[in-house]
Formats: structure tokens, C-alpha cells, sequence
């Protein structure tokens, strides 16, 4: 019932409420719930739904975690300007629990929304460009790469 | 150590991730009506990037009216808070003509010297006849008065060292020292819930920093041993000096520093300890000399001491003490101390006669008796609001207590709802504490009287039924059965 809040060491406060207990189980929960809601708005088959969450979750993952740059505050002065969101976890510290959990989630979801389409084609091919871009943003080596240049800083 | 039920950490990290997809819509449609618009920019660089004040613009002006309240007495027991009212769903707050007089809960007014006081308030007033409100100059021109040397020399009795060096703000003190005592190439390891200032400080001062669990002496002295052996960070030569930094009492947590055993680990290792007594001087331990007496630790280990002057003694201004030699190398070196303009005279004659009523110089026991009842009253508030279930944090005789409150949408609830009913409070969220653990931040004063806290007990009971923060089961006779030391684990 109750769960200990142990402060971390972490002094970037955009990225340390991750390390608090409860995080992973309400990503698996928002995730469940959106696609219960959106077999309800949209009235379509189990598998469509799953690959419409799959889609929003890429979209909105990617944006958020490694398009974004920077803290939504100004109280670090600017430190982390030239990081996105998952660049700054733990300090830049590769391959802990947290990353390990956030590489598989997308491909989990992949999997269900593939099988339940039935690996039929435009859908699959999509759903696996879109696991694709979001585990290879999330590799050790691509840490701080930009590349082409995109989304560098000015 | 902070237990929080499992649901409430659930909805908590929901209704923060609803009111940023909120944000994040609104700004996105914001932009694209800002489109049409042209930017009245002219060429210039915008002055902030858009994403670096999106927690202030989505999230802090909704529930703006719970900060930043004005005040229009002087931060006593009661007071009295100016009405504010919002026509624009709290962007901008207008103030009125009235006022509202409430119970003070938020200030940091621990032994009663924020009000008028019967020893020190005419003395003020004919310093400030003599001496006038500023010394229009830094120390080093013309802004030294005897006042400023007897200043000092009470400080440095007062704390228990050699000398001490006193400076005109608190938060200047931390973030003007530091880059004077250590620079590039030293180490600075510092508790991870150290107060801003400090922090501002050690960035400023250009030298690494490592940061040790919160008040866990063993995980500093491994960070001590890794960090030595390791050296500096490319060249891995030994450090030039190693500050550790810890404060007396935490002003988030209420929670006093492990201060023995975290001088034991610097004498070991040989590194220099710095002490934040920032909410500890004057409010704890049996003459009020702060943390060092409360845990009987030697003042001679610790080897600078730096407090402020704003919670228990009703002035305004920061100190530092230490050895001869550290005080008369910082007069020499310290930008506060050569370019600020030195402490206001009626602010120091505030301090010096405030010392002088804690220690019974001035002839009557109000210093003994201000303690005596900061911890009776304390300690009784803490109990009380154990026993009717909320999770209260800090260790026993601390006069700080914050509650834990965590939804992000009880925060302006308890802060509105105790304001309906004439207690003022001070709520904290998100960027000051970690995302999860919001809280409702009580100080208690030694002018407080035991109606008043009843009074405050009521209050906060009711509006913690209505909002729904009392996380414990209330008990009656079950938590008093060890005596002592009762931290909520």
C-alpha cells in the first residue's frame, strides 16, 4: 500500500521524478487506457486501435524524449540546453533499469499492435519504421548524435 | 523517509501528465494562432527559448493566488493579508484595499522577533536616528560602523568560533563565499537537497561538484573515497581542497543534519566541512546556538559556519564564522564584502539586541523562555497533527513541519480553503521539491500560544478531511508508545 520515496542524488529536476516508485506501472496504465479509449471513440477492430496507440505513442515519445531540448524551467540556468529529455536521464549514465524499461515498452507495443493486425501490409510496414527510428534513437552510441545536423543547437 | 501510498503516486504522476498534454495543446494552439500575427520583435532574439517557461506560463499561473501573497503588518502570529482578485483566470492578480487578518503559519518567525519587541524595537529606532536606514557604501569604503565590528564580535560569540565576517543578504553570503573559498580544480560535494544558494554558489564557483544522498553519511564517504582516488576529472591529479557541504536543518524536510557523523567522515578524509545554518541558529539547541549544540559537536570541527539572520532573530542579512585567518582572508577577497553595500545599520542593532535577549544580557529569561516554547510548541503541533492521520516530516524539536499533500491539485485546494478560514499557510510544488512530493510547509513561532495553534490544529484538520491529505489512519494512543526521536519512517 505504501511505497518509500527515497530522494536521489539526481539534482536535474526534469528528469528525476523518473526514479520515484509508481512511474512504470502508470506508463503501462496510460497506455492500456488510451487504447480502451480509442476503441471506444472510434468504434474500429481491437488491432486498429493498437496501432493507432502505437503510432501516438511514437509520436508523442519521440517528441518528447528525444525532440524536445532543455527543461520546461529556467531554474538551471540553461545547463541542459543541448540535451533532449533522454539525454539528461540519470545523469547520461547508459543501459540502467529505467533506459532498459523505455527501449522495451515501444517494442512490446509493436509486437501486440503487428499481431493483432495480423502482420497485414501498410500497417506492419509502418509500425516497424516507427519501432525502428525509436529504438535506434535510444542505442548508447546515439547519445548526443545529431544527425545531418538536425535539431543541433543555433 | 517519506511513505507514500501507492494510489496517490499513481494519480499524482496522471494528473501531472494531464496537466502538461493541457499545457503543451494550449501552446500548440497558441502558436499556430500567433502565426498570423507578426512578431513585434523587430530583429531581436526572443528573451526566453520557448520551452524554458512553460512550467511558469502552464502550471504556476494557474494556481498563482496561492503564492506571493502581500502582506500589510508585520509577519507576527496573525497578520494581515492584503485580497487579491483576477479577471483574467489568475494571469494577472489586482489587489485590493482589503485586508483579511489571518494566522501566520508561513513565516520564518521562529523565536518572535519578526514583530515589535519590548527590548529591541527602541533600540532599533534610535539607531535608526543615528545611524539612518543605509550606509550608503560597501565595507571596505566607508560602510564599516562601530556597530558592524560589534556586530561581528557578537556573531562570533554567539556561534562559538574565532571571528565572523557578516554580510548584507543571506542568499548572497552562500553564492558570494564560495566562489572565493574554492575554485577550479577542487571538489565540492554537496547534499542533494541543499538549498539554492548553495548551489548557485558551487556553480559559480567553477569547481566540480558531486552531489551525496540526502543526509546518508555512508554513501558520502563513498562518494569521498571514489572521488579522491579518482582525482580531478581528466588530468586525474589530486584536488587542490575538498568542501562538504550540509545544512542544519533542511527547510523543505524539517529534518536536522547527521551532523556528528558527517564531521567524523571529514576529519577522516580531510576535507572541510561547511555548515548551512540558515533555519538552525537561534532556533534549536538549549541557548539556541544552533545545530552544533543541539548534537553536541564540537564548533572547532566544523570549519566554516554560515547562518543567516532572517529566521530567528527579525533582520535581514547573512554570516559567516571561522578562523581568524579564514575571516581576514575573506575581507580581503570577498566580492560581498568589498563591492555590496554592508548590512543596515537598524538591521544590526536588531541582530545584536536579539543575541543579547536570546543569551539573558538584556537582564530578563524572555531568550529562555522564547526556546523553551518554540519546542514545547513544536513539538505539540507535530504530534497532534500525527495523531489525526497526515504525514507530517522533520525530527522532533524542529520548528519546521512540512505536510504532505502530492496531488498537484490539493495544492491551491489546502492553500484556499485554510485562507477561507483565516490561516495563512505556504505550499510548495514542483521545481522546489521533486515532482511527486508537494507539500504544505508550516514554521512555527514562539509567539504562537497554544490557542493559536489549536486554533491552526482545527483549521488544518478540517480542510485536510475536505481535500482528503490525511494518508495515515488516525491514532489515538498507538504512536505514543516509543518516547523520543519519533521519525516518520
Amino acid at each position: 500500500m505504501y511505497v518509500k520515496a527515497e530522494p536521489t542524488t539526481d539534482v536535474n529536476r526534469n528528469t528525476e521524478w523518473f526514479t520515484y516508485p509508481g512511474v512504470w506501472t502508470i506508463y503501462m496504465l496510460i497506455v492500456f487506457m488510451s487504447w480502451l479509449v480509442v476503441l471506444s471513440i472510434f468504434g474500429c477492430s481491437p488491432g486498429m486501435a493498437w496501432t493507432i496507440v502505437h503510432f501516438c505513442h511514437f509520436a508523442v515519445t519521440y517528441h518528447f524524449f528525444h525532440w524536445k531540448k532543455g527543461t520546461p524551467f529556467a531554474d538551471d540556468q540553461g545547463i541542459y540546453n543541448g540535451l533532449t529529455w533522454w539525454e539528461q536521464i540519470e545523469n547520461g549514465k547508459q543501459l540502467t533499469r529505467n533506459r532498459k524499461f523505455l527501449t522495451v515498452v515501444p517494442v512490446v507495443l509493436y509486437l501486440i499492435a503487428s499481431h493483432t493486425t495480423d502482420y497485414q501490409n501498410p500497417m506492419l510496414f509502418f509500425n516497424t519504421l516507427a519501432v525502428f527510428v525509436l529504438v535506434v534513437a535510444k542505442f548508447p552510441n546515439m547519445h548526443k548524435v545529431r544527425i545531418f545536423g538536425i535539431n543541433a543547437d543555433h | 523517509m517519506i511513505k507514500i501510498p501507492y494510489l496517490t503516486a499513481l494519480s499524482t504522476y496522471f494528473s501531472y501528465g494531464l496537466l502538461f498534454a493541457f499545457g503543451q495543446f494550449r501552446d500548440f494552439f497558441r502558436k499556430i494562432f500567433d502565426w498570423c500575427h507578426s512578431s513585434n520583435l523587430q530583429g531581436y532574439a526572443p528573451i526566453c527559448l520557448g520551452l524554458e517557461d512553460f512550467y511558469i506560463r502552464r502550471l504556476y499561473l494557474r494556481i498563482q493566488d496561492c503564492f506571493g501573497r502581500p502582506i500589510s503588518s508585520s509577519p507576527d502570529a496573525w497578520f494581515d493579508v492584503v485580497e487579491r482578485y483576477s479577471n483574467d483566470n489568475n494571469k494577472t492578480l489586482k489587489r485590493t484595499t482589503k485586508v483579511t487578518r489571518c494566522l501566520n503559519l508561513g513565516s520564518y518567525n521562529y523565536l518572535g522577533f519578526a514583530a515589535a519587541d519590548e527590548y529591541c524595537t527602541p533600540r532599533v529606532i534610535e539607531t535608526l536616528k543615528r545611524f539612518s536606514p543605509s550606509t550608503c557604501s560597501p565595507r571596505v569604503d566607508g560602510g564599516t560602523t562601530t556597530l558592524h565590528n560589534e556586530l561581528e564580535e557578537c556573531v562570533a560569540n554567539f556561534v562559538g568560533k574565532p571571528a565572523a565576517l557578516v554580510f548584507g543578504m543571506g542568499y548572497a553570503t552562500n553564492s558570494a563565499i564560495l566562489p572565493v573559498l574554492i575554485g577550479k580544480g577542487g571538489l565540492i560535494i554537496s547534499d542533494s537537497l541543499n538549498h539554492n544558494s548553495i548551489v548557485n554558489g558551487a556553480r559559480g564557483s567553477g569547481a566540480t561538484v558531486r552531489v551525496f544522498q540526502h543526509n546518508t553519511p555512508s554513501h558520502l564517504e563513498e562518494v569521498l573515497r571514489q572521488q579522491i582516488a579518482e582525482g580531478q576529472p581528466r588530468t586525474h591529479r589530486p584536488w587542490k581542497k575538498i568542501i562538504v557541504i550540509v545544512e542544519g536543518i533542511y527547510s523543505m524536510e524539517g529534518e536536522l543534519c547527521k551532523l556528528p557523523e558527517i564531521v567524523a567522515i571529514c576529519k577522516k578524509y580531510k576535507a572541510y566541512a561547511y555548515l548551512d545554518e540558515a533555519h538552525s541558529i537561534g532556533a534549536v539547541g538549549k541557548t539556541g546556538r544552533g545545530v552544533c549544540e543541539l548534537l553536541g559537536v564540537d564548533t572547532a570541527d566544523v570549519d566554516i559556519m554560515m547562518g543567516t539572520f532572517t529566521k530567528s532573530f527579525g533582520s535581514c542579512g547573512g554570516y559567516i564564522a571561522g578562523s581568524k585567518e579564514l575571516i581576514q582572508y575573506l575581507k580581503y577577497t570577498c566580492p560581498a564584502h568589498l563591492y555590496a553595500t554592508s548590512i543596515s545599520p537598524p538591521a544590526a542593532q536588531q541582530i545584536i539586541s536579539s543575541i543579547k535577549v536570546i543569551l539573558g544580557e538584556d537582564g530578563s529569561s524572555r531568550g529562555a523562555q522564547k526556546l523553551a516554547r518554540i519546542r514545547e510548541n513544536s513539538n505539540f503541533f507535530r504530534s497532534e497533527l500525527q495523531k489525526m492521520g497526515f504525514e507530517v516530516l522533520g525530527d522532533n524539536d524542529s520548528p519546521v513541519m512540512p505536510i504532505m499533500l502530492y496531488n498537484p491539485a490539493k495544492i491551491p485546494a489546502f492553500s484556499r480553503e485554510c485562507l477561507k478560514q483565516n490561516v495563512a499557510v505556504v505550499t510548495v510544488a514542483f521545481p522546489a521539491t521533486p515532482l511527486l512530493l508537494a507539500r504544505a510547509r508550516i514554521c512555527i513561532s514562539a509567539s504562537h500560544t497554544r490557542e493559536d495553534l489549536l486554533k491552526a490544529l482545527e483549521v488544518i484538520s478540517q480542510v485536510g478531511d475536505l481535500v482528503g491529505i490525511k494518508y495515515f489512519p488516525a491514532e489515538s494512543e498507538k504512536q505514543h508508545q516509543e518516547p523520543g526521536a519519533i521519525k516518520l519512517e
